[in-house]
């Protein structure tokens, strides 16, 4: 026992070993674990919010649902802008390659369908670190389809739809300056697009699923987070599809007419809220194809694009930039005569004339400060009252009344009718005008600033300001804010935001506001704006003629032409202004606002009312005048017919030996000039055939109407023969062309004895 | 119990004839109480561990179980088989006599020696390296038979050698002479990781077993001189270095594993995603029911989880060692140092990979890596433990 004991003390791990061996059990037991347990501190408490966001970066994919654009109404609830759903076609090139798909065949059916160069496709699939390589995007939904179901036929997971959202413009140029547009990301980059982009875009929503390392769901596939997307609100705006379509194409006319070389722009509100009804400068382009430039301007550029790229690039961009201008608020220019309704305005609030006073002019006068003045008619306008120095547009009378109105006064009324700030008009790219500092225009010793100031020029204004300034004329005397979105409303429909009619002063009283209108009024039934006239319609209105001082800087001469007015005048409904912007030399109308800018005017504010439903008043002189609508009496007996026609005042011709009415020219509803003779057949219809129009250019009313009767053709004008001293200037078919036999050819008629830039 | 102790250093007749003893004193509940009872807390240890393990190759391996093979409980039916197989088979060898191991330890290491020998012959191969060999039914890596019969071996060695281990010609040239063997071996394959392990062994039972402190001091200046070496002039040059030092940089590639398992350790946070509702394991962590199974753990379970299974791991660890001090021979104490010692090595290798801590390599978790023959192995060497534990005297037992 006690040598056994021995033994065993012997075997017994001795006291390196045991010493030895603790040293392992610390090590190993409670020193490494420490260790571990410190770096798991530090990945797991520390590094958790690092590590977690990249392993939910990597878990979960996040796609976009996008919200929907709101849409843009005009007035009445018609569509101008809205958003369509179409997709975005990307492949995958690393699922691709991991699945390993068809490259061949996946490029040649995307290259098919969506008409991408295959080997660019094949190109972008080469990229094997890529998830994401867009082949196209805004894929309609036809062509979405195809792709779709080629996916789901090969069961690819390389090839991918995303959804995304495409601006359409259904009127595509109308209002286009207004609307603006959007670029690819649907961001709006113009017009109300841009300025209104935050509330159209809405919120985007995002679905949140769970997805594994091979980019499939995850095996439960209730995890799912969803948020809804806030689609974006509605404009509605003040503008009306007819009003503006008639803006343009009464422009259009006047550009084609005139040949004018700088474009045209129409402002048409309601002035007495400054409502804009409608708004277009010229030339235009198609909002959904905004890049695209006119076929004019491709043609110029075609030389260059094959000579010098960078230039051709950088002449493209100009004309872009040109076509997306909008010049009835971007550019500035001289009013010239119009501005005289502010001068009138101004010095008879401030009662430093009255309608009583006389102003005599002798052709010219000498003002301190500058050379002789001289009135654009040279011989002289004698003595003329208050209402014919303004029929006159009288540049001697103006000035006068200008100086002994003062300059201090003058001054404080251009910006009481603001035009020394922008108008504030929810439109985007508002200029700013330019004024001579308040010093140089008081200078008691050199009135040349307040002389040409009282006639409109030396200073430059917008046309929405001119034409804001206008409104308060002849609105009782209230400057208003214009605007062009009347309401905003969410998705639902419901209206969250309306724009009121904002008053920002009142300039003059309400009884100026009248006599102007008066004077105004007279201006368009007896003076220089005469071709503005249009029976029935009481329209108002002030002519101006001004030199484009952009072009002249440049060396040019040419002239812009406006006309501002408004009707009726004694309860004005709507206000126009029409700037022509350098006349070609390829027409022979004497290029002065009141030879072409005025019947435009005329033109647009008869449309406009007839739209509104206005129905015009005529004095019994005008009621002789009008042009008349032709009843229908196909199936009348003969006597029956003649009877009604006579009643209208028509003559009629019978052709036939029938008893009864088969047809007649011109058509039931068109109207013509009064006493037209008809055509009545009672044995035929009327022949189908064609006749050429003959030139009436330069005619008298009369005259036209001969010449047209002899063809077979009848005649009509807006503004009614009711002044022998008028021409026809324009006529609704060439000269030359062929038309129906029996057709109506409407006329333009303008006074153009009075040769002057008034 | 002198019995015991006299076996010790009988020949092999008495050896003999004491194990027939032994059977034949079998009914007999005395000599069964001599011979003692099993270590308790080490078994139930070990046992948690284990079910803890099992279900978490359930949890982790689910998923691809899935995607591969359709079947989602697939890994996880067979890591049962060999678990229940396993604990068996450890509590088998927990019955087999100290003396018995020492008997068989150069046959063993032997044999081990010709499998890892034979390897590039006939193992299978999977992608670049060669280290197993197919029984059929399963494969087997010989390294994980040679660690074991390194430790037996090693142990009877000293147990030989005895104070002769303070010298240069027993303590160390024996031992580093085996090393370089297997180690060679290894790098046929090559299985770095298991050369690291067989060595770290090497050095750990040297180090129990009495061999001089300046040989380990040596090796220390050595194995610190090429570290900076490697790190300052080559650091860079090495991809796996580089994608220990900045995973970030290459994240689809070289940097692709770690930051997996990183992400997944560190999306755990504190109390963890919850069993089975980790997200890492869906096809963006390779390896996430073998050698990367403890970063679904912190995933699943959190910092909180991961600190309880650490501290599992080194009560185990500590009781092993418990086992050695109180074990009833010298032998007994060196084995179970060193199986405990390989068991502290491999877990905190395998942590210490998961979380980055050193650079990148194969290193399977005990009990919870996938992987039959691998856990049978483990339980055999816990099995071995336990037999030594069984031989502790009870009234040392007592005493503690």
């Amino acid at each position: 026992m006690q040598a056994s004991r021995g033994k065993k003390r012997a075997v017994k791990p001795n006291r390196t070993i045991l010493g030895r061996t603790l040293v392992l059990m610390t090590v190993c037991g409670i020193v490494a674990f420490i260790v571990l347990a410190l770096q798991l501190f530090k990945i797991q408490i520390l590094e958790h919010d690092h590590y977690e966001s990249l392993a939910v970066g990597q878990q979960t994919r996040e796609s976009a649902v996008t919200a929907e654009r709101g849409a843009i109404y005009d007035r009445n609830g018609k569509v101008l802008a809205m958003s369509a759903p179409v997709d975005t076609v990307f492949i995958s090139p690393h699922e691709i390659q991991i699945y390993k798909e068809d490259v061949q065949l996946i490029a040649r059916t995307l290259s098919e369908v969506l008409g991408v160069d295959k080997n660019d496709i094949l190109e972008k699939a080469k990229d094997t670190d890529s998830w994401y390589k867009v082949i196209s995007k805004k894929v309609e939904s036809d062509k979405a389809d195809k792709i779709r179901s080629f996916i789901n036929d090969n069961g690819l997971l390389g090839v991918h739809l995303e959804g995304d959202t495409k601006r359409y413009y259904p009127y595509s140029n109308l209002a286009c300056h207004i609307i603006g547009f959007v670029g690819e990301d649907n961001y709006g980059l113009e017009g109300l697009e841009f300025l209104y982009n935050e509330e159209l875009t809405g919120k985007n929503g995002r679905t949140i699923r769970l997805e594994n390392g091979a980019g499939t769901d995850m095996l439960f596939k209730d995890f799912q987070n969803y948020y809804d997307a806030e689609d974006g609100s509605n404009l509605t705006l003040t503008i009306d599809v007819s009003i503006q379509s008639y803006i343009e194409k009464h422009l259009e006319e006047a550009v084609a007419n005139y040949d004018l070389q700088n474009g045209a722009a129409c402002i048409v509100m309601d002035p007495k809220t400054c409502e804009v009804l409608g708004l277009a400068s010229l030339g235009e382009f198609d909002l959904n194809n905004y890049l695209d430039v006119s076929d004019e301007v491709k043609a110029q550029l075609a030389e260059l694009e094959k000579t010098d790229e960078d230039e051709y690039d950088e002449k493209l961009a100009e004309a872009r930039l040109r076509q997306w201008r909008d010049k009835a608020v971007s550019d500035t220019y001289e009013p010239g005569s119009v501005f005289k309704t502010i001068t009138l305005a101004a010095a008879l609030d401030s009662g430093a004339v009255t309608t009583a006073d006389t102003f005599y002019c002798e052709g010219s006068m000498e003002v301190p400060g500058r050379d002789t003045l001289m009135c654009w008619a040279s011989y002289g306008h004698g003595t003329q009252t208050l209402a014919e120095a303004a029929q006159n547009s009288c540049n001697v009378a103006f000035t006068n009344i200008g100086i002994t109105m003062g300059a201090e006064t003058f001054w404080d009324y251009i910006g009481a009718f603001g035009f020394f700030e922008k108008t504030g008009i929810d439109l985007t790219g508002e200029a700013d005008s330019l004024w001579w500092s308040k010093d140089v225009f008081c200078d008691s010793y050199n009135l040349s600033s307040l002389a040409a100031a009282s006639w409109g020029e030396t200073f430059t204004i917008t046309p929405i300001q001119m034409v804001t300034a206008m409104s308060a004329v002849c609105n009782g005397g209230y400057l208003m804010k214009p605007y062009v979105v009347k309401s905003i409303s969410d998705a639902e429909g419901n209206v969250v935001k309306v724009n009121e009619p904002e008053v920002i002063r009142q300039v003059i009283s309400g009884e100026t506001s009248r006599t102007v209108n008066k004077i105004l009024e007279s201006v368009v039934s007896e003076g220089t704006g005469k071709n503005a006239y249009v029976a029935g319609y009481g329209i108002a209105g002030k002519t101006g003629t001004s030199t484009n001082t952009v072009l002249e800087a440049m060396g040019g001469q040419s002239y812009i032409l406006s006309f501002c007015g408004y009707a009726p005048a004694d309860d004005p409904q709507v206000i126009v202004l029409v700037l022509l912007d350098s006349p070609g030399s390829g027409t022979d109308v004497y290029p002065s606002g009141g030879n072409m800018a005025a019947p435009v005017v005329g033109s647009i504010i008869t449309d406009v009312l007839d739209y509104m439903g206005y129905e015009p008043r005529y004095t019994s002189e005008e009621l002789e005048m009008i042009d008349v609508k032709v009843p229908n009496v196909a199936g009348m007996s003969v006597e029956d017919a003649t009877d009604v026609l006579n009643h209208d005042g028509f003559s009629v011709r019978i052709i036939g030996e029938g008893s009864s009415i088969s047809d007649q020219l011109p058509a039931a509803h068109s109207k013509i000039a009064p006493g037209s003779e008809i055509l009545l057949y009672t044995e035929s219809n009327a022949p189908d055939k064609l006749t050429t129009v003959p030139d009436l250019s330069g005619m008298s009313y009369s005259t036209a109407q001969e010449r047209l009767e002899a063809v077979g053709l009848f005649i009509e004008s807006s503004s009614g023969a009711t002044d022998t001293s008028t021409v026809v200037s324009t006529q609704s078919s060439e000269p030359g062309s062929s038309v129906p036999y029996g057709s109506v050819i409407k006329v333009t008629l303008i006074d153009s004895s009075i040769q002057g830039h008034y | 119990m002198e019995d015991n102790t006299f076996t010790e250093y009988t020949d092999g007749r008495n050896l003999q004839q004491s194990r027939l003893k032994d059977y034949g004193n079998k009914g007999r509940s005395r000599t069964a109480a001599r011979r003692g009872r099993i270590d308790l807390p080490f078994c139930v240890l070990t046992i948690v561990i284990l079910a803890i393990g099992v279900i978490m190759v359930l949890s982790a391996s689910f998923a691809r179980s899935y995607y591969t093979t359709g079947d989602p409980v697939y890994y996880f039916a067979r890591q049962m088989i060999f678990a229940v197989s396993g604990v068996a088979l450890m509590l088998i060898v927990s019955r087999i006599k100290v003396s018995t191991f020492r008997r068989f330890a150069f046959p063993l290491l032997a044999v081990s020696i010709l499998l890892l020998a034979a390897v590039p012959f006939i193992g299978v191969s999977e992608g670049d390296v060669t280290r197993w060999i197919s029984l059929g039914f399963t494969t087997f890596q010989p390294s994980e038979i040679t660690k074991l019969a390194e430790v037996l071996a090693f142990a009877a060695m000293i147990c030989t050698y005895k104070d002769k281990m303070k010298t240069f010609r027993y303590g160390v040239l024996p031992f580093a002479v085996i090393v370089a063997v297997i180690v060679g071996l290894l790098y046929m394959e090559p299985h770095l990781s298991a050369a690291v392990i067989i060595f770290a062994i090497a050095v750990l039972m040297m180090f129990a077993g009495g061999t001089k402190m300046g040989w380990f001091a040596l090796l220390g200046g050595v194995v610190l001189v090429l570290g900076l070496l490697t790190l300052t002039k080559f650091g860079y040059a090495s991809d796996r270095i580089a994608a220990w030092r900045h995973p970030e940089d290459d994240p689809m590639n070289k940097g692709f594993q770690i930051l997996q398992s990183l992400y997944a350790i560190g999306s755990g946070g504190l109390t963890g995603l919850g069993l089975g509702q980790g997200r890492q394991k869906y096809l963006y962590l390779p390896a996430e029911h073998n050698d990367y199974i403890f970063a679904v753990v912190c995933e699943e379970l959190g910092f909180i989880g991961a600190m309880l299974i650490l501290v599992l791991f080194a009560l185990l660890i500590i009781r092993g060692f418990w086992i050695a001090l109180h074990a009833n021979d010298r032998y007994g104490s060196l084995v179970a140092t060193g199986l405990t010692g390989l068991l502290a090595i491999q877990v905190f290798l395998n942590i210490a990979v998961v979380t980055n801590l050193i650079p990148c390599t194969g290193i399977s978790l005990p009990f919870f890596s996938y992987g039959g023959t691998a856990l049978w192995i483990q339980l055999v060497e816990m099995g071995v433990i336990l037999s030594i534990s069984r031989e502790i005297p009870v009234s040392k037992e007592e005493e503690t």
